[in-house]
C-alpha cells in the first residue's frame, strides 16, 4: 500500500505539507470522475431514444411548467418548519452535556426555550399559519 | 450587556404589540421610549450600572470605547425615530414589525463595539444584515424595493460566505478564533506570520469592506440605497454603516498591527481610499436624484472614514467616534427631509427656501457639514481624520488626496443649496405632515452639529470622562 504509506509517513508539523493529503485526495476525487465519465461514453453502448432525453420526475412522464406561482402559504409552513426544526437540534448538544452544564446550563436552555415559545406564540397570533384565510 | 438585553427585549416587546396595541399612532412614541430606556441603560454602565454581572469574557469585552460609540448609535436611532415617525407608518403594512428589526439591527451593534472573538464578530455582522434584508424590502408592494432587498440579500450572503472563509482560514494560521491572536507557528511562514492569517485576513477585510460599502466593493450600494424606502435608507447609510466601520477598526487595531511585518497594510488601505474617495465623489456629481447623489456621497464619506482605519492611532479612534456622530446627524437629517418632498430630483428643490424656510436652512447647515465648512461638525470630523494620517508621519501625499475630493464634493452638496435658494420653483412637498415638531427636531439636530463644529471637545471630553 505505497500511497497509505505516503499519506502516514508525513510528520504533522503544522506547515503547508500537512495539506498534501487533502491536495492528493482532491486529485482523486477529479481524476476519478473524469475516469469514470469518459470511460462510460467510450465503453457503454449507446441507445438513443426519445424517452431518455426527457427529465428525470420521479419515473412519472413529466407535463406542465415548473415556473408557475405556488401559493405564499406553502412557503410560509415550510421555511416555519425548517426553522423550528433546526432549533430542536440544540437540544442535542445540550442533552449529551446535561451534567457538565448543571445548573446554569438548565437556565439557559430554559432562556432560550421561552425565547423559542414566544417566537412561536407570535406567529399563531400573527394568523402565520392560518390555512383558510 | 444592558444595551444588548434591553434591545432584545424591546424588540419582543415590540413585536407582541402588533398584537396587542390597537392604537396605531401609538407604537412609534413606544418605540422611541424603548430607546430611550436603551440609551439610558448604556450609559449607566459606561458608569458602572450593570443589569447583570454574567461572565462573557472572552467573548465580549464592554470598554469605554465600545460603550461610548454605543450611546453615539442608539442617540443617532432615537433621533432617526423621532424624525421618520410618519414615513414609518407609511411604509409597508407592518410597523410594528419595522421597529421590532431596528432594534434587532441595534442589538448586532451592541455585538460589534464590544466583539472579543472572531465568532462574535461573525454573529454581530449577521445579526446587523439579517433585518436589513426584510427592512429594505419593507415596501412590499414597491418594485423597486423588492428589487434592492433581493439584490442586497444575494451580495450579502455571498459577502457572509467570503467573511467566514476568511475567519476559517485565520484559524487554520493561528489556531484561535480570539481576536487577540495567539502564538504564531514557526514553519511555513513568510516573515513570521502563517501564510494562511494573512490569505484570511485579506479575505476577512473584503468581507468587512462590503459591509461597509469601501470601493472596490461598493457597487451594491448605490441600487440598494436607491431603492430601499427613505428610512430605510437613513437608517442604513447612517448608522450601520458607521457600526460596520467600528468593528472594521476593532480588527485592524490589532490584527494589522500583529502582521505589519508581512503585509504592508498601509498601501492596501491607501489604495482603497483613494478608490472610494475617487468613485463616491466623482460619480456623486453626475446624479440627477438627490438620493442616489446622497448614496455615492455615503460612499465617498466611507472614504473619509477609512483614514481612521489607515492610521489606527489615539487620534482616528477619537475622529472615527466624532465622525459617527457628525456623518450620522447631517444625513439622518437630509433624508427626514427628502421624505416629505414628492421629487427626489435636484429640480425638485427648486424654491424650497421660498416655501418651507425651516426645512431649507437646516438642510443648508446639513450640507455644509457633509462638505466639511468650518463652524459644523462635519469640518471636525475630516479635520481628525486627515491629522490622523499626519500623525503617522507617512504617506502625506493621502492628506493632499483628501483634501481636494472634500473640495470636489463641495460641488454637488452646494448645488442643492443653490436649488434650494436661487431658483425659483414651486417644489411639491407634503405639508400636513411638516409638523411644527418635525421642523424643531430639524433645528434641533442642526443646532447639534454647530455646538460640535464650534466646540469640538463637548463629545469628546465626554468620553474621557
Amino acid at each position: 500500500m505505497p500511497i497509505l504509506q505516503l499519506l502516514s509517513d508525513i510528520p504533522v508539523t503544522g506547515s503547508t505539507t500537512d495539506y498534501a493529503p487533502i491536495a492528493l485526495q482532491l486529485f482523486f476525487a477529479i481524476g476519478f470522475i473524469a475516469t469514470m465519465l469518459i470511460a462510460s461514453g467510450l465503453i457503454g453502448p449507446k441507445r438513443k431514444t426519445a424517452d431518455k432525453l426527457e427529465n428525470f420526475a420521479s419515473g412519472i412522464p413529466s407535463h406542465g411548467d415548473a415556473r408557475q406561482p405556488i401559493a405564499i402559504k406553502y412557503f410560509l409552513v415550510a421555511i416555519l418548519f425548517v426553522l423550528f426544526d433546526v432549533e430542536v437540534i440544540f437540544f442535542y448538544p445540550y442533552a449529551v452535556n446535561f451534567k457538565g452544564l448543571g445548573w446554569t446550563g438548565f437556565v439557559e436552555v430554559i432562556l432560550f426555550t421561552s425565547f423559542f415559545i414566544i417566537g412561536f406564540i407570535y406567529i399563531i397570533k400573527r394568523g402565520a399559519l392560518n390555512w383558510e384565510e | 450587556m444592558n444595551a444588548l438585553i434591553l434591545s432584545a427585549v424591546w424588540g419582543i416587546i415590540l413585536m407582541f404589540c402588533s398584537i396587542l396595541v390597537k392604537n396605531k399612532k401609538a407604537i412609534g412614541y413606544i418605540a422611541a421610549f424603548g430607546l430611550l430606556t436603551i440609551l439610558i441603560g448604556n450609559i449607566a454602565e459606561t458608569y458602572g450600572t450593570q443589569i447583570t454581572h454574567y461572565n462573557i469574557y472572552p467573548m465580549l469585552l464592554l470598554d469605554r470605547f465600545g460603550l461610548f460609540f454605543n450611546t453615539i448609535a442608539i442617540l443617532s436611532v432615537f433621533i432617526f425615530v423621532l424624525l421618520s415617525l410618519i414615513e414609518i407608518r407609511k411604509t409597508g403594512k407592518y410597523e410594528p414589525e419595522f421597529y421590532t428589526l431596528i432594534f434587532f439591527v441595534i442589538c448586532g451593534i451592541t455585538i460589534l463595539t464590544s466583539y472579543q472573538n472572531l465568532l462574535m464578530l461573525f454573529l454581530g455582522i449577521e445579526i446587523l444584515s439579517i433585518p436589513l434584508y426584510i427592512l429594505t424590502g419593507s415596501d412590499k408592494k414597491n418594485l423597486k424595493s423588492n428589487e434592492a432587498s433581493l439584490k442586497y440579500f444575494l451580495m450579502g450572503a455571498f459577502s457572509t460566505g467570503i467573511m467566514l472563509l476568511g475567519i476559517a482560514l485565520i484559524y487554520g494560521g493561528t489556531g484561535t478564533f480570539n481576536l487577540q491572536p495567539g502564538t504564531h507557528s514557526v514553519v511555513g511562514t513568510y516573515h513570521g506570520i502563517s501564510f494562511l492569517e494573512i490569505t484570511g485576513l485579506i479575505i476577512l477585510m473584503c468581507a468587512m469592506a462590503f459591509k461597509a460599502s469601501v470601493a472596490p466593493f461598493h457597487f451594491w450600494a448605490p441600487d440598494v440605497y436607491d431603492g430601499a424606502p427613505t428610512p430605510v435608507t437613513s437608517f442604513m447609510a447612517t448608522i450601520v454603516k458607521v457600526t460596520a466601520f467600528l468593528a472594521f477598526f476593532k480588527l485592524c487595531e490589532v490584527r494589522v498591527t500583529d502582521t505589519l511585518t508581512a503585509v504592508n497594510w498601509k498601501m492596501i488601505f491607501a489604495v482603497m481610499i483613494v478608490a472610494t474617495l475617487f468613485i463616491g465623489n466623482i460619480t456623486a456629481i453626475f446624479q440627477q436624484s438627490v438620493k442616489r447623489m446622497l448614496a455615492y456621497s455615503s460612499i465617498a464619506q466611507a472614504g473619509f472614514m477609512m483614514y481612521a482605519i489607515f492610521s489606527l492611532n489615539d487620534v482616528a479612534k477619537e475622529g472615527l467616534l466624532y465622525y459617527a456622530m457628525a456623518y450620522s446627524l447631517a444625513t439622518i437629517g437630509l433624508f427626514a427631509t427628502m421624505s416629505k418632498i414628492k421629487d427626489y430630483s435636484f429640480e425638485g428643490y427648486n424654491g424650497l427656501a421660498k416655501k418651507q424656510p425651516t426645512l431649507a436652512a437646516t438642510n443648508a447647515i446639513f450640507l455644509l457639514s457633509l462638505s466639511g465648512i468650518p463652524l459644523t461638525a462635519g469640518f471636525f470630523a475630516k479635520y481628525y481624520m486627515l491629522a490622523s494620517v499626519i500623525k503617522t508621519g507617512s504617506y502625506t501625499w493621502l492628506v493632499i488626496v483628501g483634501v481636494c475630493f472634500a473640495t470636489i464634493s463641495i460641488y454637488y452638496y452646494f448645488r442643492l443649496i443653490q436649488a434650494m435658494y436661487f431658483k425659483t420653483g414651486n417644489p411639491d412637498t407634503i405639508d400636513h405632515e411638516i409638523t411644527p415638531f418635525f421642523k424643531n427636531m430639524l433645528i434641533v439636530v442642526a443646532v447639534f452639529i454647530v455646538l460640535l463644529g464650534a466646540f469640538p471637545q463637548l463629545l469628546l471630553n465626554w468620553f474621557y470622562f
